[in-house]
């Protein structure tokens, strides 16, 4: 028998290498490893309609930011001459879509021919022929651009009441609703990680106070709330976020704590906790990592509940301050007039539509691929 | 189960009661006063905010408001967009407008959302299952507002089956037959969302084991799906589908002003617009009302469904 001191004792020469000649029988990893994030992209890459999706995200932020400086109009240029044109599209014109075409009603016949009220060249069709009077009177379809003496210029969506470029104002109008979106997520998901990770973490008496303030801040409609706040503050940029805000972040902390009510017991965290790991470190670095994936998920799916939130809130009066445009304050403009020009109506309403499924069909698409058990569940 | 009613209870009143004391704050500290018209003599502003009690201070301004609303039902008078008419008047006339759109569409939602949803849960991964899905997207994405514009352009104006805009005058069949546009508007979403909803829940009891003891029992798929699958599928349905009366009801004040219904929406905001308070506080503690009442709706039904609620399960 050795003694405790003999076995420290034991000179370096004593030891050797055994199964140094030994063949191993494991396997080698084929393949390199998957990261988390690669991992998901390998996923979504494959999932056709969320690129689709994602490039039309691309292609609207995109426009949003370069549409407005190449337009070649300010997004508050008023013109009276040019009060609400149709669209005039170069190329698409010459098919009959988009040529800058509005209908004049009731005019004198004989007015047709006089250069003054009807230009040359602006009198495209003549719709319907008909006598009051004895006055043959005509329904006409001209060139609203010859007609009203603008010329070779090119509204691709038209102009609003007060003669603004609607191209310039509706890329305007999304980047403004896009950044209120951003913005409104970015501190919802910030504040709502944050909340939830103390409070899932820490349990006890500290998640039942702080799970009781999120039910009290629930209980206040949003509708309310966002009203009273704007009232209180203007209808600024601002005030439209933190209406957003102010109980948008409830969500995310209510999720991030059911992640970490599940992850904290885990055996890998208590190994941490035993290796002296700090709350601070475990709380980021170890367990909030887990909940990477939904959360992610739902800032994506957040993001088209913000536009339709500011678009209604636009609708209802609370809009932004003239003349900055949003999407919302687009549509609500443009409901004003739909009977008589519709095409006001119809590019903001596309465009709102298009950015949310899309952003809707991303986030499907970032959910199976970051949790490929969802799949399919919608 | 009495204990938790009671707590529920205490607590939708102290939310209301919050929110009254915060809207009476927020509205009477806002910038400008009910009775800023130049054309008023300073006396005669000075008679009237004493009338309405404008000049005392905050508190007690609150407490007269408290007294008039808790033992009066006084819910103070309008002073501009109706001068003189008592706002409780104004709502109560209101109100069935509102609520006719809004149960309408949840009335029209459901079974047309609880079939989509079945459809495309028995046919999962095939046809009818691409369909509804593309539906769902489109319904759930698609704000309400952008709907409305389109039935109304395409199919009161264009097509000329509905009136545009809601017709006051002539009687309650055709009060009716114009808020049938403003109904389907608002009930898309709904649709979409119950659709969803239920094709996922019916997935997951369908491929259960009791409906594999049903199947082996004897019952076609029609009778096991119908008898066993649907009604644990629908029992959740619960959850989403009243706080939908809330979230429709918010939607509808787009859709009022879009159809110039004479809603409560409407009143809210011109109320806004004007600084007259009483009717904005009544207006605000309305929404405020229904809201706290659908929470409070819910947690009672999911306490009588679901034993786990009422015990307070505190981690799910």
């Amino acid at each position: 028998m050795m003694t405790e001191k003999e076995i420290y004792d034991i000179p370096q020469e004593k030891f050797r290498f055994i199964n140094l000649d030994d063949t191993l029988h494991d396997e080698k990893f084929s393949g390199e490893a998957l990261g988390f994030f690669k991992d998901a992209w390998v996923r979504l890459r494959r999932n056709r309609v969320a690129i689709l999706a994602m490039s039309m995200i691309l292609f609207i932020v995109f426009m949003s930011i370069f549409a407005p400086m190449f337009s070649g109009y300010g997004y508050n240029d008023q013109n009276l001459n040019r009060l609400n044109m149709p669209p005039r599209v170069p190329g698409l014109e010459k098919i009959g879509i988009f040529d800058g075409s509005k209908t004049v009603n009731s005019v004198r016949k004989t007015s047709l021919s006089d250069p003054e009220k009807f230009p040359e060249g602006s009198v495209i069709e003549i719709l319907r022929e008909y006598t009051i009077k004895d006055v043959e009177m005509v329904d006409v379809k001209v060139n609203a651009y010859i007609y009203e003496g603008i010329g070779d210029e090119y509204f691709l969506m038209g102009t609003d009441y007060l003669g603004r470029d609607l191209w310039t104002r509706l890329w305007r109008g999304a980047r403004i609703s896009l950044i209120i979106a951003i913005v409104a997520v970015s501190a919802n998901i910030f504040i709502g990680v944050v909340y939830g990770a103390v409070a899932g973490y820490y349990g006890g008496t500290t998640d039942i106070i702080m799970m009781r303030i999120t039910e009290i801040i629930a209980a206040f409609p949003q509708v309310i709330v966002a009203t009273l706040l704007i009232l209180v503050l203007g209808t600024g940029i601002e005030a439209i976020i933190l209406a957003l805000v102010i109980n948008g972040w409830i969500g995310t902390a209510k999720l991030v704590r059911g992640q970490f009510l599940r992850f904290k017991e885990r055996e890998y965290v208590l190994a941490a906790r035993t290796l002296g790991v700090p709350d601070k470190k475990l709380i980021f670095r170890h367990i909030l990592p887990n909940s990477i994936g939904p959360v992610i998920t739902r800032a994506m799916i957040s993001v088209p509940n913000a536009i339709f939130s500011e678009s209604f809130l636009a609708f209802i009066g609370l809009g932004l301050q003239a003349p900055e445009p949003s999407i919302g304050v687009l549509l609500s403009d443009a409901q004003k007039v739909l009977l008589t020009y519709p095409t006001q109506t119809l590019f903001p309403a596309i465009l709102i539509s298009v950015l949310l499924i899309s952003f809707n069909l991303f986030g499907n698409g970032l959910r199976d691929a970051f949790d490929p058990t969802m799949r399919g569940t919608d | 189960m009495k204990k938790y009613m009671i707590g529920r209870v205490i607590a939708a009143c102290v939310a209301l009661f919050l929110i009254l004391t915060i809207a009476f704050m927020v509205v009477r500290l806002m910038p400008g006063s009910v009775y800023d018209d130049p054309n008023l003599a300073p006396e005669v502003v000075a008679m009237l905010e004493q009338q309405a009690h404008l000049d005392e201070p905050l508190l007690v301004q609150y407490a007269y408001f408290l007294k008039g609303v808790i033992f009066e039902n006084d819910w103070g008078v309008s002073a501009k967009v109706e001068p003189g008419v008592p706002a409780f008047d104004i709502l109560k006339r209101q109100i069935p407008y509102s609520l006719t759109i809004n149960v309408g569409s949840l009335a029209l939602a459901l079974p047309i959302g609880i079939v989509a949803g079945t459809v495309a849960a028995l046919h999962k991964n095939k046809a009818g299952d691409h369909v509804v899905s593309i539906l769902v997207v489109l319904g759930i994405s698609i704000p309400s507002f952008v709907f409305a514009s389109c039935l109304q352009y395409f199919i009161a104006y264009k097509m000329g089956w509905f009136p545009i805009i809601f017709e006051p005058s002539k009687g309650t069949g055709m009060q009716i037959y114009s808020l049938m546009l403003p109904t389907i508007a608002l009930s898309l979403s709904p649709i979409a969302t119950i659709a969803r909803y239920l094709r996922g829940e019916l997935i997951e009891v369908l491929g259960s084991e009791f409906m594999v003891l049903a199947r082996t029992k004897g019952l076609t798929q029609r009778q096991a799906t119908i008898r066993h699958s649907f009604r644990n599928a629908s029992l959740p349905l619960v959850n989403i589908v009243i706080p939908m009366f809330a979230h429709v009801l918010a939607g509808s004040m787009v859709i009022e002003r879009i159809f110039s219904i004479p809603g409560v929406g409407g009143t809210l905001i011109s109320s806004i617009n004007t600084n007259d308070y009483s009717l904005a506080v009544a207006t605000l503690i309305f929404y405020a009302l229904i809201s706290v009442l659908t929470s409070f709706v819910i947690d009672i039904v999911l306490g009588l469904i679901d034993p786990r609620v009422r015990l307070g399960g505190s981690s799910k």
